[in-house]
């Protein structure tokens, strides 16, 4: 069983973003990258352990991006996988969500792929597209929303579990197929120190993008899904209260205070 | 070789997973740690199970066979979360460094595989209740009797003393020998005679454990000394050597907290209808806060990169770790004063990092004795 797990490199959740020049997209200039996106993370563990508890054969991490995104395939093999891919763009491309399946989906469809696992959404765009289109484009059946996974490898069904509106729904499937994690069933790992060391060993393929997409142009569907027009910070939040306290119960009167008299909420 | 100041793709990573693990492990515990001077043995062992600990140690026994720079790249992160947490972590360094350097392949296969094959703690028994600076007076004695070494002596401030399960003891076979007497033995915990006093009440990085280490009629078996008889100064000289510019990146991260917190929080609070950090008198404080982290970050780096490149780097170690720990003492102290009325106060995060930060320049080579050493250095250019 071959696994593949797509990835993104975004910008940190901590980091102060800026809107480009452009003004289509955030100024990369200053910000800090990372993969610490929580559902690309977790479907990274996920696939860990499909190798680790089921037996899997081999786990393999693709990205999009420029070259600075070959730190999120490096974090990926220091979780433990075991090679990787980089479908290189330019530094300023701004891909959308569509652009990115059909390249992922092209150079997937020249590796062995068993199970193919992303995060349900980026955390910087979230789009929540690639998943599903993905498994359009693969022409394979694509689960959404998975919380927990076990696949059966000799009757090639997986059996999984999402939530739903009030409730857990159980069901199954077969693979191959695409599934979109919400969460794993544990907390993604934090590499070691001596597994970052050894992941500079391991295998990184890049592909040009102009490779990716030859091979993106046989798949069936309409190439690009939109374009942006412009992107807007939102405005800084203004009428902010600190309330100073020295114990939870006078923090709280003093809330419920200012709620009711001047927020005149309650 | 060009002089470059970017850090290398795994460096990067290495910081990513030290500064991960502290912000969201050890920095939620780091003030309960220290107003109850409690151990959090817990975040040590996730620590050794990331690999952050034993970083000195060559691979093939264990350890993570780091270079120095990669070293302090580490410490400064780990010790922006909690100085007292990232001394306890060092120490291991600092015990085992004495076996690195001295030890034979067969007592490094010996002594330090399964001391780095699971979490273990070690301690550096040098300091006695006499004498710190002065290591050549040392009074612990050695006897040497048939096969194995008698130690009889008491030694001070010895981190993690009271959780190590190996200690680095450095005793003399004849104190008026000075430090041709001195010897290095490697002494399991749980050898008779050996016992470990009261925990100190410290003032700061009281989250690492600090106590007397005594030892009555202490017997070593001879293959448990590094080095020959007499060696034990010269062992010890270059452990501290090389552990000292970490000490340095200790200080460069416990001072980055400081400033970080007081950057935030004079731009927070205003006073004369502005932000604080728009008076020029605090922003001149940042400024040189500023400047000070800055020069005492890449001083310790250059100094780890000389080391690592294979020079002996006495000089340029203790200009790092003696600029570094009194430059993070000025911008603690500048930090409190930033914060003003709330800086003194327990409930904020900056008067620790003042407390911290002065050990930083008492321990291992008091800051008058890296003074001396720099200036014997550098006087040698001109005699």
């Amino acid at each position: 069983m071959d696994v593949i797990v797509c990835v993104k490199h975004v910008p940190d959740a901590e980091t102060r973003l800026r809107a480009a020049s452009s003004g289509k997209w955030i100024d990369p200039d200053g910000v800090k990258f990372t993969v610490n996106n929580t559902y690309d993370e977790a479907a990274a563990e996920e696939a860990l352990r499909l190798k680790e508890k089921c037996g899997a054969k081999s786990v393999r991490v693709i990205t999009v991006g420029p070259a600075r995104a070959e730190e999120a395939l490096r974090y990926v093999l220091s979780m433990g996988a075991d090679e990787a891919t980089l479908i290189e763009t330019p530094p300023d491309a701004q891909l959308d969500p569509l652009t990115t399946s059909r390249l992922l989906a092209g150079v997937i469809k020249t590796l062995p792929h068993d199970i193919v696992m992303v995060g349900k959404q980026a955390a910087d765009d979230e789009a929540g597209v690639v998943g599903s289109a993905l498994g359009a484009l693969l022409g394979l059946p694509s689960y959404a929303f998975v919380t927990e996974l076990s696949p059966d490898a000799t009757t090639k069904t997986l059996k999984m579990r999402r939530y739903v509106e009030g409730g857990e729904e159980h069901f199954h499937g077969p693979f191959p197929a695409v599934i979109s994690l919400l969460k794993g069933a544990a907390d993604p790992r934090t590499p070691t120190l001596p597994n970052i060391l050894k992941a500079r060993k391991k295998p990184l393929t890049k592909v040009p993008l102009a490779d990716a997409q030859a091979k993106a142009q046989a798949l069936p569907g309409a190439p690009v899904a939109g374009t942006v027009r412009s992107f807007v910070l939102p405005p800084p939040r203004t009428g902010a209260k600190m309330v100073e306290f020295q114990t939870p119960e006078e923090a709280a009167e003093k809330l419920v205070k200012l709620l009711r008299e001047e927020a005149k909420v309650l | 070789m060009p002089i470059g100041f970017e850090l290398t793709p795994d460096q990067k990573e290495l910081q990513t997973l030290a500064s991960k693990f502290a912000r969201e492990e050890m920095a939620p515990r780091a003030p309960e740690c220290d107003k109850k001077a409690l151990f959090p043995e817990d975040i040590y062992r996730r620590a050794f199970d990331l690999g952050l600990m034993n970083l000195n140690v060559p691979t093939e026994y264990g350890g993570s066979g780091l270079a120095l720079l990669d070293q302090c790249i580490i410490t400064e992160e780990l010790a922006s979360a909690c100085g007292g947490m990232t001394t306890s972590i060092l120490a291991n360094c600092l015990a085992i460094q004495p076996i690195n350097l001295g030890g034979s392949p067969e007592q490094k296969e010996r002594l330090l595989k399964p001391f780095c094959s699971s979490y273990h703690l070690a301690s550096f028994g040098l300091t006695e209740p006499s004498g710190g600076s002065d290591a050549a007076a040392l009074k612990t004695r050695a006897e040497r009797r048939g096969n194995h070494y008698v130690l009889n002596g008491q030694k001070c401030f010895i981190t993690n003393a009271p959780q190590a399960s190996l200690f680095t003891i450095f005793a003399t076979v004849d104190p008026a020998k000075r430090d041709k007497g001195i010897c290095a033995f490697v002494v399991p915990r749980d050898t008779p005679g050996l016992s470990i006093g009261k925990e100190e009440d410290k003032m700061g990085q009281r989250a690492s454990s600090t106590a007397t280490v005594i030892m009555e009629d202490v017997k070593v078996p001879l293959e448990n000394m590094l080095g020959k008889e007499g060696e034990g100064f010269r062992i010890a000289m270059q452990t501290l050597d090389s552990t000292r510019t970490p000490i340095g990146a200790l200080a460069v991260g416990i001072a980055r907290a400081a400033l970080e917190q007081a950057s935030k929080y004079s731009l927070q609070r205003t006073s004369f209808g502005k932000k604080i950090a728009e008076h020029q008198s605090i922003a001149a404080k940042i400024a040189n806060m500023t400047i000070e982290l800055d020069a005492s970050r890449l001083l310790t780096w250059r100094a780890a990169w000389l080391v690592d490149q294979g020079h002996r780097a006495s000089l340029e170690s203790s200009i790092a770790k003696c600029f570094s720990s009194d430059a993070a003492m000025r911008i603690c102290d500048e930090a409190i004063q930033i914060f003003g009325g709330y800086g003194y106060m327990r409930d904020y995060p900056v008067e620790k990092y003042l407390r911290d930060a002065k050990l930083c320049q008492i321990y291992e080579g008091a800051n008058e004795i890296q003074r001396q050493v720099i200036a014997r250095e550098f006087l040698k250019r001109f005699a």
